[in-house]
């Protein structure tokens, strides 16, 4: 009996370290380096634009952040939500693609973190330039197109919004208060192993890596 | 009111030959009437003006021995006027508006510190003018004969000046060679034009120009932002009260750094072990950084220990700093940034400006409102933040619930929403339709109805997709923010 109960509290405490170990690996996957270039993909409402924030926000300890806004929606709210201070944060809005690439240039070379929504059209070309300007500059870059995905090569971190699952509201009443967002992970910082990331986003705070125990499909009203 | 000779102000300096005094870096900071005569300038190389002058006496400006001995003019002046800022030994700045009504007038009151620095002697000027720096481009402006100048209007007296005034040789070389003679034609140019081209230096010059100086943005700080360290044994040793001004001087830049803010003014204060209380404000045009106002701070305990005032009797036991007007300008100097890096910023966003219009690069405060267009205060990067249009802390009830969407349309985007019993079934996302999984509302916002205004409920809508904020307004749903 009392073996058992030792077996079984054995297998606990090392399924808890393991599980401890994955969310430190995932966490370091969920980082973006100096230099280093993320993409993001999915549909507006994934909180792809609330993770790529994510990514950037330690930078503004050290400088400004700018936020490339193509589609003219940004809305600083969501930034200071993640502790990023108004004054350290600037939206740049720009439909015009012949100027995009040298604008995102342009603040690569004074701030240390950028968000830059990427128009259709822009060629490839400008996006591997821009790459090496944010690692030559060591400016943390975040790139987010607007439809479809980014070249392959190009991001160290390419991540792609799966699911969203919102908590706090019910039929009628309650609030959005909690969501967790599924993300699959490629790339460089994944050694070239698809992972799949859970973040857990309350609003007020840095997003947060949660162990990835299974995914709850999305449930339909009763 | 400014002593232009306060640094040949010493004993070993004889008034009936050429003197001047140089900084660390040989360059002339002061000369006598003999040695200007001799064609010697400030701002000169040392060796060019011995070259003029063989026999000038030059000796090496000592800004805290200088402020030793300045301590006892400050100490007249305050018996007639308090809180005297200092800004450097020989030059002090005096908030006269209560003065003026005591004295019965500007006049009066000029006479009477005149009264007071001839009693002095040497070579004193008095600028009075609405702003520090015009009313220190007045006492520029005077002459031994006639050392007061009183200004009615900054605007109309810094017109006529030249550029050369303002602190930055590099950006008056720049405005000279546009054909920029003159702070008067400056201050002609329009503000949206001087930003995008030369950007927060520029804006602070046209400022200057135009006669509005106090630059200094008052922000609401958290806490009691003053720093104050006390000492047992007390000190009696002035280099160990240095060290602990340096300190001191740290912290209190480095907290209010935290805070994104730096100070423009600082009333130092010192208690003494019989309890005597001493106070001074200084001040600086740019905001203070750590080794700035440690080395003020060095000064006023170097005057106030080895002084004419009496020294500290018993030693030093608490020493206070005390920050006042406070202003952001200084903020990326405090974190973590070196100077190199803000220019970089500066110019980044000056090309950025070019390329996509001033209209297009932009700041962000939160302000009040219910709807999260109207919790953000757009401004123009290198423009002024302007007074909030929703008062943020009115209590405005009906506000949608943190969190912020992240994406907000300029303006509602019509949605279709099929609704089933009042309760929504089904969302149009592009070409399919969604299914709601969850929902939360309305909030309901009742508008200007006075104006005309419609009234609104805004509903959070939750689908597989993600979630969405809708607002349903004479009968139409449409899209007003995305949680992204």
């Amino acid at each position: 009996m009392l073996t058992n109960l030792q077996r079984k509290e054995t297998v606990i405490e090392s399924i808890s370290v393991d599980i401890s170990r994955r969310t430190r690996q995932i966490e370091e996957i969920f980082t973006l380096d100096p230099g280093q270039v993320a993409g993001l993909s999915g549909l507006p409402g994934s909180g792809l634009t609330r993770v790529g924030l994510s990514l950037i926000a330690p930078y503004a300890q050290q400088g400004a952040l700018a936020f490339l806004d193509v589609r003219g929606w940004m809305s600083p709210a969501a930034a200071w939500e993640m502790g990023i201070a108004p004054e350290r944060f600037v939206v740049v809005r720009t439909r015009d693609i012949i100027t995009w690439g040298r604008i995102v240039a342009a603040l690569l070379d004074g701030v240390r973190g950028v968000y830059a929504e990427v128009p259709n059209g822009v060629k490839d070309a400008s996006l591997h330039k821009l790459v090496a300007k944010a690692r030559t500059k060591r400016t943390a870059l975040v790139l987010r197109p607007l439809n479809g995905q980014l070249p392959r090569g190009i991001a160290h971190l390419n991540l792609t919004a799966r699911e969203v699952i919102w908590d706090g509201t019910d039929v009628g009443h309650g609030r959005l208060t909690t969501r967790r967002i599924l993300l699959d992970a490629s790339g460089k910082s994944t050694r070239g192993m698809e992972r799949i990331i859970e973040v857990e986003d309350d609003g007020t705070n840095d997003l947060r890596v949660v162990p990835h125990m299974g995914t709850q499909t999305s449930r339909r009203l009763a | 009111m400014w002593f232009p000779t306060w640094a040949l102000r010493r004993p070993d300096v004889s008034h009936d030959h050429p003197a001047q005094a140089v900084d660390g870096s040989n360059r002339v900071v002061a000369r006598n009437q003999l040695a200007a005569a001799c064609g010697v300038t400030i701002g000169m190389q040392r060796r060019s003006a011995e070259a003029i002058c063989p026999t000038v006496l030059t000796i090496v400006s000592d800004e805290s021995a200088d402020m030793n001995r300045f301590e006892h003019v400050v100490v007249q002046i305050e018996t007639m006027v308090p809180k005297v800022e200092i800004s450097a030994p020989g030059l002090l700045f005096l908030p006269i508006d209560g003065a003026v009504g005591y004295y019965g007038g500007e006049l009066p009151l000029v006479e009477r510190i005149s009264k007071e620095l001839a009693s002095i002697g040497g070579d004193y000027r008095i600028g009075l003018a609405a702003g520090p720096f015009a009313a220190y481009q007045a006492a520029r402006a005077t002459t031994l004969l006639e050392p007061a100048l009183l200004v009615g209007d900054d605007e109309l007296f810094l017109a006529s000046l030249d550029v050369g005034t303002l602190t930055s040789a590099d950006l008056a070389a720049t405005f000279r060679w546009l054909g920029i003679t003159t702070l008067g034609s400056l201050a002609d140019l329009p503000k949206q034009a001087i930003i995008s081209r030369f950007g927060r230096e520029g804006f602070v010059a046209h400022q200057l120009a135009r006669g509005i100086d106090r630059l200094v943005d008052p922000r609401t700080i958290p806490q009691d932002p003053a720093v104050e360290s006390s000492f047992d044994p007390p000190i009696n040793d002035f280099e160990q009260a240095s060290f602990v001004a340096r300190n001191l001087s740290q912290r209190l830049i480095s907290g209010l750094g935290e805070s994104g803010v730096a100070p423009h003014r600082v009333i130092v204060s010192a208690t003494a072990a019989d309890g005597t209380v001493r106070s001074r404000t200084w001040r600086n045009a740019d905001p203070f950084s750590d080794k700035t106002l440690a080395d003020r701070i060095r000064w006023q305990l170097r005057a106030w220990i080895d002084g004419v005032s009496a020294g500290v009797r018993g030693g030093l036991v608490s020493l206070r700093l005390e920050p006042a007007d406070l202003s952001g300008s200084g903020r990326q100097m405090a974190l973590e940034e070196d100077a190199g890096s803000f220019e970089e910023m500066q110019r980044a966003f000056m090309e950025v400006q070019a390329l996509a219009g001033a209209d297009n690069l932009l700041m962000s405060s939160p302000q009040g409102g219910r709807d999260p267009w109207q919790r953000v205060m757009w401004t123009r990067w290198g423009d002024e933040k302007g007074s909030p249009a929703y008062d943020p802390h009115a209590p405005w009830p009906g506000q949608i619930p943190s969190p912020s969407p992240a994406l907000v349309p300029p303006a509602p985007v019509p949605l279709e929403v099929s609704w089933v019993a009042g309760m929504p079934e089904h969302v149009r996302l592009r070409s399919r339709w969604v299914p709601v999984l969850s929902w939360a509302g309305p909030w309901r916002s009742v508008g200007k109805w006075w104006a005309g205004e419609s009234s609104a409920d805004r509903y959070q809508i939750v689908t597989s997709a993600g979630a969405y904020l809708c607002e349903i307004r004479e009968g139409k749903t449409y899209l007003i923010g995305v949680y992204d």
